[in-house]
């Protein structure tokens, strides 16, 4: 029986839990393919291992990566993040990230920016941002527009209040479809949220009974399966209806 | 012939003990010889102006008739050049620090690099025209002075990295902090350079460096050495 080795996967460990050391493919057995690596993941001459521990991810056809889970963020390309002006140079504001280096936001980085109408962010205003540039050397560089050059929603974010929470908390809340916790909770509860890849999440309502509900229960809901999180959030639904 | 002999006292207090006794030291000089093994300090005299030119660490006292020392070194004393006007003797200074190569501009440099930024990237020099140098200076390379063509398009992240080894021509002595450097020409640029994995890459472009062990390709600024 002929096996199509093209198609069959060299591994077994996706969607496991994967340690520093972990050898995860094998070059030599797969020849004349392109694999991409993404975060977690080295070559060792003939061999892909482990850099962090995590769960291991495939995106078909190609891409690898490992999934973990800290308190500190490590800048990407593309990621939406939540960041707190720390200071305004003149031609950019310095922005904490939760990231080893203090972020760039250019002065001019935003919707029908000029040097005329440039925002007047203080010291400790969040702003809701896209990083445009990522390399582990240099300070990332974030921008309040999207690719087109459009707000789409990016900017300052006003009243509401900011947690901060773990990068896998962040990641599960932006997953699609919809978190069970945010889903369960928006039945009954108007409310909105901005959550950053970084591990921070505002959430804004109209009463602070609302805000603190909503944020408890997205605090509690990181190690919760997906009925468990609906559970709890009924409970806590519950304690509202009483008062 | 001029002969002196300075006699110099110097005292080192000598450690641990309750009387606190004084050493004493006795240097003898002699201004006449090619070069001594001795030692002179700023302002120490070395010799007649009507006997000797001031040379490199030396000048002439205000008063115009004595030639002392401004640098702390060895007197070297060199013959004039025969078929000058002048047939005093030179008197220099050597085996001074600051004798260790200086960066000048218009010098060829090896430094290496320690920080990039978005608009610049700094460096150490480590080496003057061949010469290492003996403490480090700091350089600058700026966007505008990585490469010759398309200067306002340069990423700083795809010609340098911290930690590579770029040969670098100096264009001035620059501000307090920093020499600014230039590696606008085909033999400037990035000599030697680690990859991720920690090969030590090989050139294969002017503009990529491929690692050996794992086969991936970098952006550097490559310099063409022959």
């Amino acid at each position: 029986m002929d096996v199509d080795t093209r198609n069959m996967t060299p591994t077994n460990l996706i969607d496991k839990i994967v340690v520093p050391g972990d050898v995860v493919l094998d070059l030599t057995k797969m020849e004349n393919q392109t694999i991409k690596l993404g975060s977690g993941l080295r070559q060792d001459y003939d061999c892909i291992s482990v850099m962090q521990a995590g769960k291991l991810r495939l995106s078909k056809p190609n891409k690898y990566w490992v999934e973990s889970s800290q308190k500190r963020y490590v800048p990407s390309l593309e990621d939406t993040v939540l960041g707190i002006v720390v200071e305004h140079r003149s031609d950019n504001f310095l922005v904490d990230i939760k990231a080893p280096n203090l972020a760039f936001l250019p002065v001019l980085a935003f919707e029908g920016g000029t040097r005329r109408n440039i925002p007047k962010f203080e010291t400790g205003t969040l702003i809701y941002a896209r990083v445009v540039k990522a390399n582990g050397i240099m300070n990332p560089e974030l921008s309040c527009t999207d690719a087109s050059g459009k707000a789409a929603e990016f900017g300052q974010l006003k009243n509401g209040y900011m947690f901060e929470t773990s990068t896998g908390l962040a990641r599960m809340l932006l997953s699609s479809p919809t978190c069970p916790v945010l889903e369960a909770l928006g039945k009954k509860i108007s409310f909105e949220t901005a959550v950053g890849f970084n591990g921070r999440v505002w959430v804004n309502a109209s009463s602070p009974d609302d805000v603190i509900l909503v944020s408890n229960a997205i605090m509690r809901s990181e190690f919760l399966s997906g009925t468990q999180q609906r559970i709890m959030a009924e409970k806590l639904l519950q304690r509202l209806e009483k008062v | 012939m001029h002969v002196r002999r300075e006699v110099i006292h110097i005292h080192l207090p000598r450690r641990s003990t309750s009387k606190c006794d004084m050493v004493g030291m006795v240097i003898e000089r002699d201004s006449v010889g090619e070069e001594g093994d001795d030692v002179v300090t700023p302002g120490e005299f070395l010799g007649e102006a009507t006997e000797f030119v001031a040379g490199k660490g030396a000048y002439v006292s205000p008063n115009g008739r004595s030639v002392r020392a401004c640098l702390t070194g060895r007197r070297k004393v060199t013959a004039a050049p025969p078929g000058s006007h002048d047939n005093r003797s030179t008197i220099e200074i050597v085996g001074h620090k600051a004798h260790g190569a200086v960066p000048q501009p218009g010098s060829i440099v090896i430094a290496r690099v320690t920080k990039v930024m978005a608009r610049n990237a700094s460096a150490d020099i480590m080496c003057v025209d061949s010469k290492a140098v003996k403490e480090k200076f700091s350089g600058i390379i700026r966007q505008q002075d990585v490469r010759a063509t398309e200067i306002d398009k340069v990423d700083m992240y795809q010609s340098f990295r911290p930690g590579d080894i770029v040969r670098a021509l100096v264009l001035s002595l620059g501000d307090a902090r920093a020499y600014y450097l230039s590696t606008a020409k085909n033999e400037l640029g990035v000599v030697s350079a680690q990859s991720i994995s920690g090969g030590t890459m090989v050139p294969i472009s002017w503009t990529e460096m491929q690692c050996p062990l794992t086969g991936q390709i970098e952006q550097r600024k490559v310099a063409k050495v022959d």
